[in-house]
Formats: structure tokens, sequence, C-alpha cells
């Protein structure tokens, strides 16, 4: 019993990576109409530079924060404006979708040639420590995992629900024209809701720093996960999002410890299929209110 | 004498090689009611969204207050005062009534008067403060038709259009969103109409253009239309025959 309980812990923690991730997704989607493939490469592309940082000049990851969301801010808006705006304006969604295929590979070439092909990870002082709570053992850096997860969620939540972008942003993911006819700069609303999606990927790119060996091809792998974690959870709902993530987690941990490590991928896909089969809404979405007219 | 609010000269606008408008003009003067009607697929809504800045003409000129806004996008035009209340309302429906309203006093001089405005609105559709914390996609027809012309009355405008306000409506709906657009306009609001209902369109408007097939065929006031043969015998009872 206390196993089950282990590892459905374990996969709550580690799942909100996902969960971060496919927040981050959910919140480009509903402006930009696609799915972000190189989202899992941005997350990877800030694990490196946190790792970087943390081996050069000795920052802890967590400090990184500070300096990583901002970055991933401003360079969410500067890809945006250089890469998506135009093609945002298109009703064919794929040249979107081409954009950030092609600005994945590039980005995890880049990341080859920069930092080579040998998988990295941190040596943090403190990554040992452990809390134990009844022979459950929980290490502090997946902990804050979680930590990042909900703080994420709820940022996104209060910035969607409490600022005048926030809704403006959700008015843009229903109706693009309508928003801009009320006088909103609808390009704006939607360089604003990708660079969030960009900060979340800086904030699970530490949290993929502390606990996760990673290299330059494991962003598109990321990206699938937050895309299953995502299907789960439900569109246009940003609990449902961070729910799914760590849904998926606890399926993987279950999985692994239940019938052997190489069936987690079998059992992600595969329960993928099967909610886009019955519960193509997700299991925390909404049904759309009414019919749109 | 004065300039019209707006004026509109010799439009052309296309989508892509698809010609949707030809050389229109019309004039709507400060303070009235004129009104736009004509069959499906006539250019209605074509002419509404090129003076709102989503599309560009070919060629021709907006004129708003004496001055040409071609230059200007649709939030520069909204700042103006030239808001439109857009065919089949397009309510962000699952945000609640008030933040939609909020939505429509975006811009910093329309958020000035938000107070203000709120309760203008609120006065003039009493239901959409009994409604105010529900989602606007659960309210019914009549009442989302109400709030698509609050949110655009939140934005403080000098110059509304309309498109289509009694589409989907029962008569005695229709017969009350009319009039809460004649109380507008009493207030001050210019409003340009786009109407499927000839008939109740032509009966409160001052001024009237007949389109057809991108040109405007036809003008006069709301009177000379309704007593006029072809128009009466094209849309006004006899429903399917065409001008």
């Amino acid at each position: 019993m206390s196993s089950l309980i282990q590892v459905v812990i374990n996969g709550i923690l580690l799942g909100s990576m996902y969960g971060i991730a496919a927040v981050g997704l959910s919140l480009i989607f509903g402006t930009m109409r696609i799915i972000f493939i190189a989202q899992g490469t941005m997350i990877v592309l800030f694990a490196y530079l946190v790792y970087w940082s943390f081996e050069k000049a000795g920052i802890d990851p967590y400090l990184s924060l500070l300096w990583v969301v901002p970055l991933a801010l401003i360079l969410g808006l500067g890809l945006f404006y250089t890469l998506f705006r135009k093609a945002a304006a298109l009703e064919d969604r794929n040249v979107s979708l081409l954009l950030a295929v092609g600005l994945m590979y590039l980005i995890d070439n880049l990341i080859l040639k920069l930092w080579s092909a040998t998988p990295r990870g941190l040596n943090i002082t403190y990554s040992d420590a452990m809390i134990v709570v009844s022979g459950i053992r929980v290490s502090w850096l997946r902990l804050a995992l979680l930590g990042l997860g909900l703080g994420s969620a709820l940022a996104v939540y209060l910035f969607l629900k409490r600022t005048r972008v926030g809704t403006a942003v959700r008015a843009a993911s229903e109706d693009m024209e309508a928003t801009t006819i009320q006088g909103i700069n609808s390009v704006w609303v939607c360089a604003v809701s990708f660079a969030i999606g960009i900060a979340l990927a800086g904030v699970a790119g530490v949290g993929m720093a502390t606990v996760y060996s990673f290299d330059y091809q494991f962003g598109f792998i990321f990206a699938i996960k937050a895309l299953v974690a995502l299907a789960l959870g439900g569109i246009g709902n940003v609990f449902g999002a961070l729910a799914g993530g760590l849904l998926l987690g606890v399926i993987e941990n279950l999985a692994a410890y239940y019938v052997g490590i190489e069936w987690i991928e079998v059992a992600s896909y595969g329960i993928f299929m099967l909610v886009l089969i019955f519960l193509p809404q997700g299991l925390f979405g909404r049904r759309a209110l009414v019919k749109k007219v | 004498m004065a300039n019209p609010l707006l004026e509109v000269k010799d439009l052309n606008v296309a989508y892509g090689d698809v010609r949707a408008l030809w050389d229109i003009s019309l004039e709507v003067e400060e303070g009235s009611i004129v009104a736009l009607v004509g069959a499906n697929g006539a250019g209605k809504t074509t002419l509404l969204k090129t003076v709102a800045g989503l599309l560009r003409p070919l060629k021709g000129h907006v004129v708003f207050e004496g001055e040409d806004l071609a230059r200007l996008n649709t939030k520069q035009r909204v700042d103006k005062g030239i808001v439109m209340v857009p065919e089949g309302r397009r309510l962000f429906q699952t945000l609640t009534v008030l933040e939609n309203l909020r939505l429509g006093a975006y811009l910093p001089k329309a958020r000035a008067g938000y107070d203000e405005s709120l309760e203008r609105v609120f006065a003039l559709f009493p239901v959409l403060k009994e409604r105010m914390h529900g989602k606007a996609g659960l309210m019914s027809g009549g009442e989302q038709q109400m709030l698509a012309i609050g949110r655009a009355v939140m934005a403080q405008p000098r110059l509304v259009m309309i498109d289509e306000a009694s589409l989907g409506l029962s008569p005695i709906l229709t017969r009350h969103i009319f009039e809460l657009i004649v109380a507008l306009n009493g207030q001050g609001a210019t409003v340009l109409l786009v109407e499927q209902n000839i008939h109740m369109a032509l009966k409160i408007c001052s001024k009237a253009y007949v389109m057809k097939t991108g040109h405007i065929v036809l003008s006069g006031t709301g009177e000379e239309l309704l007593a006029d043969v072809d128009v009466r015998k094209a849309y006004v009872g006899e429903r399917g025959s065409r001008l």
C-alpha cells in the first residue's frame, strides 16, 4: 500500500512538469490555434541556460527563476513579432505550425552545437534532501516541482481572470475578430499570451534542470507529453491542463512500477488515444456553453 | 452647412478577386438614424466592415468628421467613436455579461468614463444588470442582442453601426430592440443600421439606402422608400422577391 502511495506521489510530482508545459500549450493554442510543438524544446533550452549559469557562475537553479522568467517573456515577445506575427494573421494555421516545427529543430541543433550531445544534469548540494512521512520518501526538489506547477497555474489563472489583458486573451481565444471590433489590439493580445506561454517554458526549464537529465533531443518528446497532458485535461481550462499533467505523471509511474518501465510510453499514448476517442473535450474540459451563432 | 458625421465616397471593395462593392457613396448626418437595406449578399456587411477598418478598400474614401480614415486601423477608429455591433452579435459567450461590457470600454478614453457608461447601459437594458455576473452565452437571444448593443455603448460611440439587430428575434423582441435603438439615438448617438426587417428600419430612420449586388440602387427618406412601389413590392410584405 505504501509503495502505491509512493508511486502515485512521485507521479504527481514529476507530472507537474507536464502540467506547466500543458498550461503553456493551452494558452498559446487559445489565441494562435496551433499546438506549439517547440514548447518542449524551449523548456530544454531554458534548462540548459539554468545548467550553464549553475556550472559557470554557481547560481542556484531556483534563484535563476528571477532572470529566466523575464528573459523568457522578452524572448517570447521577440519570437512572436519576428516569426509568428504575419503567420498568425493568416487563415491557414499550417504556416504557424510549420514555423514552430522549424523553430524546434533550429533550437535543437543550436543546443547540440553549443552543449554537445552529452546528456546534462545538475549536481545540487541539496538534491538528496528528503522528507520522510510514515515511510513515504519525498525529495525536496521534486516537491518543489509541484510548487512550480501550482504557482504557475495560479498565476496564469489570476492573469486571465483579474487583468484587462487577461480578459482580452480569453475574448480573443473565443473570437479574434470580435475582439478587434472592440478596439483591442489583438496582435498584442496574441503576443502577450505567447510570451506567457514561453515564460512557462522558462519555469518548466528550471524544474527540468533540477531533476532530469536532458539532452538536445528531449524537447520534442516533452512537447508530445505536454500535448497528451493537455488532451487529458481539456483545452481552455488552466487547472484542467495542470491536472492532466499530474495525471499523466501518475499513469506513467504506475505503468513503470506495476507493468515495467518499458511500458511507460505505451500506457501514456494508449490513454491519450482513448481519451481523444471517448472524451474529446478532456476529463476536466468544459463543453461549449452554446453552439456558436 | 455642416459636414456629415460619416461620409463614404466612391468606395470599392473586393475579397481577393471577387468584387463586393462598386462606387458606394453615402452620408450619415450627426444625430440621425440611417438605414442600409437590401437582400443577402448585397454588400451591407462588407460596407460596415470597411468603415470599421476590418477591410481595406480598393479605392474610395471613408471620411469621419471631415478626416479621411484610410490610415487608421480598427482600434484607432473605435477610439474616434466608430463602433460596430456585428452580425450574429459575436458576444464572448464564456465571459460574463460584465466582462463583455468591460471589453467594450477597453480603450483609455472609454475606460475613463466606464462608470457612467455602465450606468447608462444598465438604464437602457435593466436586464443586463440582473444578469451581470452570468455567462453571456447563457442568455436569451434578445438579451444577447441587448448586450451586444450595450457593449458598443460602453465604447462611448459617436457612430454606432448595427448589423442585423433583429436577426433571429421574435417580432415582439424586434420591436423592443428597435425602441431601444431609437432611445439610444435620442441620447445623442448617430446610428447606421443594416437591417433585413426593412419595414421597421424604414419606419425609424431619417434616411435610407437600398443596396443590390454591391451597388446603391435607391436612396431617400424612410417615408419615401416606404411609399415607393418597387421597394414595397420587393421587400415589404412580399418576401423572397428581389428588387
